[in-house]
């Protein structure tokens, strides 16, 4: 077996639950930490995680699951860039701190995951298991709370690409095909540095 | 060796993009290029027959002919020469407008990709794949659209929305493939109707989803604002056309004609509302666009190929008024020094009386009164309400009017002056002088109100054009 070939069978290992929950646990760093080297690397697992979940999607295709993984640590590669030139722009020296109205955050978060959840066992999302379509519901989930409850570029876009993601899981159930995949790929990479630009066009207004 | 035009249209414009990206660094090189190179296949769409091939040395050309990939097929058909022809032409025009505006932009070489991209969706046969483009369309357009610095929040909630609208519009194809093979399941022709309305409404910055427009005209380049309100949006109107012409049976079976009516109606009262009580001349342009959206949707909601060509009426009015709204826009921007609110605006007629003027005669044309092209569109559309509901015209008139009254409160804004103290008269003294303004910018005024004007009186012509875009579509029949 080739060492890409273990490498997959390895990822495969995780359950597809223990993924769901960390995909939500990652989320949940992102939308409550204000430190943007925590919800990088938060967001990195998550597209672990995410990958993860493809290789039940692509099962005769496991390095689809793999492009997906890749994609998503090239769009961090990406903010991390941006996010740089903008904390350099900055005079003060940043400090470890929660998301100012850190209660509110909480209760939402809370309701909107038990709200998911609930929703998992009570509709059945056509095409998909049981488990997919919970992370399908979750990543939407954050996806709305990202672009509702932020103003930052870079938070609203972690929820396209949570959306992206959700909707790219659901889709390929139904139809591996590759052009879809292909074409979702571009519109992630798209999503990325349109991210990324918008997070340094802002920098000369930061104080 | 035979082309299919869908390749020579796709393969031209991002081979000259490429160019233009190149050759950033002169702007009238790129403008005139870019403008020349997207009105060129603009024509060549709408003038060349689809069915007869032509040679050039050893390749042969078939403008009708499928281009076919992995089962996926790209082919320019009869009713999307007037579609392709708008946004290609329309594209041509914004370059123009943008030559002096947008010094050394990557509007030009994005824009490029984008129409060719947004043409793309409108030759592609399977509309997952038209929604997929309409999305990277979308964007890339936000490159441009903030590449003065300031604030993003309008790209930011461009991109946003055009995400949020994609899912709806991938699923909804999955769904009516699935009610193909189980007619009986009749929850799924309910779901795929409410997923593909909330994914128009989102593009259309229907109401609650209006805020997407107002920051992006706000926060946007206005050349860049003028592209995102006539070409993307027109292809979204293109490809909503494409649902309709493609699932009939979703048309008929689902009340889409009382829901597209009450959507437009929304639009356009609440969008007058909300421009009537702005004091911000950018967010002015967003509602007004609002109106103009709901009075699409209106004219659609009518089921009648009157209403579809008072729609499509409604399309080619928007680029001349637009292009000349944000004209104006840009330049009382540059007077507020980037603010575009009332006071910081206050008294600019008599700074930038050119602008003032694009912005004011802009207005009236999209707020769909005289002398414009705008309302020719407008009064049909009346017309076509009142014979259904009065009281559907009369709040379609009232949602204009709201946009003329927020027009009227900009123009009291624009001609009073600041009131000053006599210790600072001198040193304001510099502030009060009239601008210099580019003579290429006035001249692109001085045609851009000719225009309007001279549609606005004869407007046969445009209504001609706009019926037979109408007479292809074969739902209403």
């Amino acid at each position: 077996m080739s060492p890409f070939a273990l490498w997959l069978d390895r990822i495969s290992g995780v359950t597809t639950t223990t993924a769901v929950w960390g995909i939500s646990l990652a989320g949940a760093v992102i939308y409550l930490f204000a430190e943007w080297r925590i919800r990088l690397i938060a967001l990195l697992g998550q597209y672990f995680l995410i990958g993860v979940l493809f290789t039940r999607v692509f099962m005769q295709r496991p390095e689809m699951a793999l492009l997906k993984m890749l994609v998503g640590w090239l769009v961090c590669g990406a903010i991390y860039l941006s996010a740089r030139i903008r904390q350099d722009a900055r005079v003060r020296r940043p400090k470890f701190q929660w998301q100012a109205d850190l209660p509110f955050r909480v209760l939402s978060l809370l309701v909107m995951t038990v709200v998911s959840y609930m929703a998992s066992q009570r509709f059945t999302l056509p095409f998909v298991p049981q488990s997919l379509a919970l992370s399908c519901i979750l990543l939407t989930v954050f996806a709305l709370l990202f672009i509702g409850t932020a103003d930052e570029a870079v938070v609203v876009g972690v929820g396209v690409l949570n959306l992206l993601a959700a909707l790219d899981l659901f889709y390929s159930a139904q139809d591996p095909g590759l052009v879809v995949t292909g074409l979702l790929v571009m519109v992630n990479l798209l999503v990325g540095l349109a991210i990324s630009y918008l997070t340094v066009v802002e920098v000369e207004e930061t104080p | 060796m035979t082309l299919p035009g869908s390749i020579v249209l796709v393969g031209v414009s991002l081979a000259v993009a490429m160019v233009l990206q190149i050759l950033r660094r002169w702007t009238t090189v790129v403008a005139w290029m870019g403008a020349l190179s997207a009105g060129a296949l603009g024509t060549l769409v709408l003038l060349a027959p689809l069915d007869e091939p032509w040679q050039i040395r050893n390749v042969v050309i078939e403008l009708g002919a499928p281009f076919i990939a992995l089962g996926r097929v790209l082919v320019i058909e009869p009713v999307d020469r007037l579609p392709l022809a708008f946004l290609f032409l329309t594209t041509a025009g914004l370059f123009l407008v943008a030559w002096r505006l947008l010094p050394h932009s990557n509007f030009f070489p994005i824009g490029l990709v984008a129409v060719t991209l947004l043409g793309s969706a409108l030759m592609v046969q399977q509309v997952v794949y038209a929604a997929l483009l309409v999305a990277m369309a979308s964007i890339l357009t936000v490159f441009p659209l903030h590449e003065s610095g300031g604030s993003a929040k309008g790209g930011v909630l461009y991109m946003a929305y055009a995400a949020l609208a994609l899912p709806g519009l991938m699923i909804t194809q999955l769904l009516l493939d699935q009610f193909v093979l189980f007619p009986n399941d009749r929850g799924l022709l309910t779901t795929s109707a409410v997923l593909l309305s909330f994914s128009f409404a989102v593009l259309f910055g229907a109401v609650p989803f209006q805020s997407w427009l107002s920051a992006v005209a706000t926060d946007g380049s206005p050349p860049v604002v003028t592209f995102i309100f006539t070409v993307n949006m027109g292809t979204v109107w293109f490809m909503l056309l494409a649902y309709l012409e493609s699932y009939v049976w979703l048309g008929q079976q689902t009340a889409f004609g009382s829901l597209l009516t009450t959507l437009g109606l929304v639009m356009m009262v609440a969008g007058g509302i909300l421009a009537a009580s702005q004091q911000r001349l950018g967010r002015l342009v967003g509602y007004a666009t609002l109106v103009d959206n709901g009075a699409m949707l209106l004219s659609l909601g009518a089921e009648r190929v009157e209403g579809l060509a008072i729609a499509a009426l409604l399309l080619i009015a928007r680029p001349l008024a637009l292009s000349l709204m944000t004209l104006g826009l840009q330049g009382l921007k540059a007077i507020g020094k980037g603010d575009d609110s009332w006071e910081a605006v206050r008294g600019a007629a008599w700074r930038v009386p050119w602008r003032v003027l694009a912005f004011v005669v802009g207005g009236v044309a999209l707020a769909g009164f005289p002398i414009s092209l705008g309302f020719t569109a407008r009064w049909g559309l009346y017309r076509v309400l009142a014979s259904q509901e009065l009281l559907f015209a009369l709040l379609s008139l009232a949602g204009s009017g709201g946009v003329m009254l927020g027009l009227i409160g900009s123009i009291r804004a624009l001609l009073s002056r600041k009131p000053r103290l006599r210790w600072q008269r001198k040193r304001d003294e510099d502030g009060l002088r009239p601008v210099v303004e580019d003579p290429v910018v006035l001249v692109v005024v001085v045609v851009l109100v000719i225009a309007i004007v001279m549609l606005g009186l004869l407007p046969q012509g445009a209504s001609r054009v706009a019926l037979e875009m109408a007479e292809w579509h074969t739902f209403f029949r």
